[in-house]
């Protein structure tokens, strides 16, 4: 079977499928836009959506290795969660909705890092208290995303539940995602040896004389303002996260280094191709890019993994 | 340097709740020598194998040296140079190749390459090692110590999975291995004392109270001690021991 192909062809695969749905992105639709138009309108709307699905990509990523589970995702510890909370009492408050779910998402962060401090110290395998304090955080501010929601007014609302799915529409963005994914790259890349070792698993890394615990709080520390900043952007998108770095496990790749680099890549051009389907395909209408990525993605993904378990 | 023992215990005390493991355990492990552990299911063999590679462990109280320098003070840079370790049970959550899992357990790059095929892995390099048999990942495991190039090597019962030639193969392996080169030595735990009696130069018996025996294997395994260490009688079998 050709499933094994070069790290290089792997590269180049997806620089030349971002740069072609960066393109596409940019172009589609524009007849009798002017150039201008283009560029003021639509570039800084494919920059946020490359941006944000980099972020979420690497942030899932940072996470599987934190965790130690190649299922983890960026909202497993109720980061998203926190953002949820964030954006609908900013809603509420007439305050900035994207603001606010920032806000939410790093005091989210900041709040499992106190509760779950011991378990990050410890030198053995964490991760399972660790997913419990976040599966717990997540409930909760899920129960009280809940109950917010059913006190914002209806002509709010709307926007409300298009910014839990996941929405690009009224991004505003000035780089600041896209700088961000390159930053934690470098830095997954600068680790990329330490993290395949905590691969092995905790114990054994840290008697390959891996830095374990200040490696963990790095990677949640990386992971949780990722985190914040993507949806403060762009909103609570799911799945890509997730199905990025997995895919690409999947496609055999297996160095830190590399998984970095192609899973924002590959995130990158996910979002990018599913924000334009979701612009164009009920024009004038926009649908949200979180569900119009589930629809296109979860299907790839499922043949995916049915040809990997063959 | 070489003439300090590589491990040395002073009044080394281990217990876990209210239970005692090893009390005022002085012991000490030297170049050359390959120390089994043996005593009944939790008897704190394990604890002690994770005690002697510097790794958490209920409680603790006493000494531990390595070379001569307390475990404490070991940056964990050096201690990889020195002591590799293998726990009982891999945790593979990732379905890294084996190639990719042995280079990553190099730590000193420029050691002699390790021939794959003493362990019977060689074919074993490009699959994953969540794909591998209990007993080829277990002989993985043992090579993963062995590429990280430290001369003490922690193993926790290397042959648990290991069908009775490939038994052979790892007490034969485990020889060469320390006799390789003069700095080397093995502490490793086991139930079957015919393989410990092949495998191992010395024994380390826990009693389960707190008491503890070392000697030579044939000091140590003998009929009335091992009925002491185990609970049950023993018959002479060629040169070792059967339980009844």
């Amino acid at each position: 079977m050709a499933r094994t192909l070069s790290p290089a062809a792997l590269w180049a695969l997806a620089l030349g499928a971002s740069v072609l749905a960066v393109l596409v992105a940019l172009a589609a639709g524009s007849a009798g836009l002017d150039r201008e138009l283009i560029l003021s309108l639509r570039a800084p709307r494919v920059l946020a959506a490359a941006g944000v699905g980099a972020l979420l990509a690497l942030a899932g990523l940072s996470l599987q290795v934190l965790l130690r589970n190649p299922l983890a995702d960026p909202y497993v510890l109720g980061t998203s969660g926190g953002a949820s909370v964030g954006a609908l009492l900013a809603l509420l408050a007439g305050a900035s909705l994207w603001a606010g779910a920032g806000i939410g998402a790093l005091a989210a962060g900041a709040l499992l890092l106190l509760l779950a401090r011991s378990a990050l110290a410890s030198g053995d395998d964490a991760s399972p208290r660790l997913i419990l304090v976040g599966a717990m955080l997540a409930a909760l501010f899920g129960a009280w995303a809940t109950l917010l929601l059913m006190l914002t007014p209806d002509e709010r609302l709307r926007g409300a539940i298009f910014w839990l799915v996941g929405d690009l529409s009224a991004a505003q963005d000035n780089g600041a995602c896209a700088a961000g994914a390159v930053l934690l790259f470098a830095a997954l890349a600068l680790r990329g040896r330490s993290i395949d070792r905590m691969m092995l698993g905790a114990e054994v890394a840290g008697v390959l004389g891996e830095p374990v615990k200040r490696l963990r709080l790095e990677l949640l520390v990386g992971a949780s303002l990722a985190v914040g900043l993507a949806v403060s952007t762009a909103g609570a998108v799911g799945f890509v996260g997730l199905v990025v770095p997995q895919a690409w496990r999947l496609a055999g790749v297996q160095q830190t280094r590399q998984l970095a680099g192609l899973s924002a890549l590959g995130g990158a051009t996910l979002l990018v191709v599913a924000d334009l389907v979701s612009r164009l395909v009920a024009a004038p209408m926009e649908l949200p890019v979180g569900a119009v990525m589930a629809l296109l993605g979860a299907p790839c993904f499922i043949v995916l993994l049915v040809r990997g378990m063959r | 340097m070489s003439t300090m023992p590589l491990i040395e215990t002073h009044g080394l005390a281990l217990w876990a709740g209210d239970r005692r493991l090893v009390e005022h355990l002085d012991w000490q492990v030297r170049a050359g020598e390959r120390w089994c552990l043996i005593g009944r299911n939790a008897v704190g063999k394990s604890s002690l194998l994770r005690a002697l590679a510097g790794l958490p462990v209920p409680g603790r109280a006493g000494e531990l040296h390595w070379r001569g320098i307390p475990q404490a003070e070991w940056p964990a840079a050096e201690a990889a140079t020195l002591r590799a370790w293998m726990p009982q049970q891999p945790a593979d959550r990732f379905a890294l190749s084996v190639r990719r899992l042995l280079e990553l357990s190099v730590v000193r790059a420029g050691a002699a390459p390790l021939d794959l095929a003493s362990l019977d892995i060689a074919d074993l390099a490009p699959r994953a090692v969540t794909q591998l048999s209990g007993g080829e990942r277990q002989r993985v495991a043992i090579a993963q110590c062995a590429v990280q190039g430290a001369p003490l090597m922690l193993l926790d019962e290397p042959i648990s999975f290991q069908d009775p030639a490939h038994q052979g193969l790892v007490a034969r392996w485990c020889a060469a291995w320390v006799a390789a080169e003069p700095s080397r030595a093995l502490v490793m735990s086991s139930h079957d004392m015919h393989w410990v009696a092949r495998a191992a130069t010395h024994a380390l018996a826990l009693l389960g109270d707190g008491r503890w025996r070392a000697g030579t294997v044939t000091e140590v395994l003998q009929a009335d001690s091992l009925r002491e260490i185990f609970g049950c009688d023993w018959l002479p079998a060629g040169s070792s021991w059967l339980p009844v």
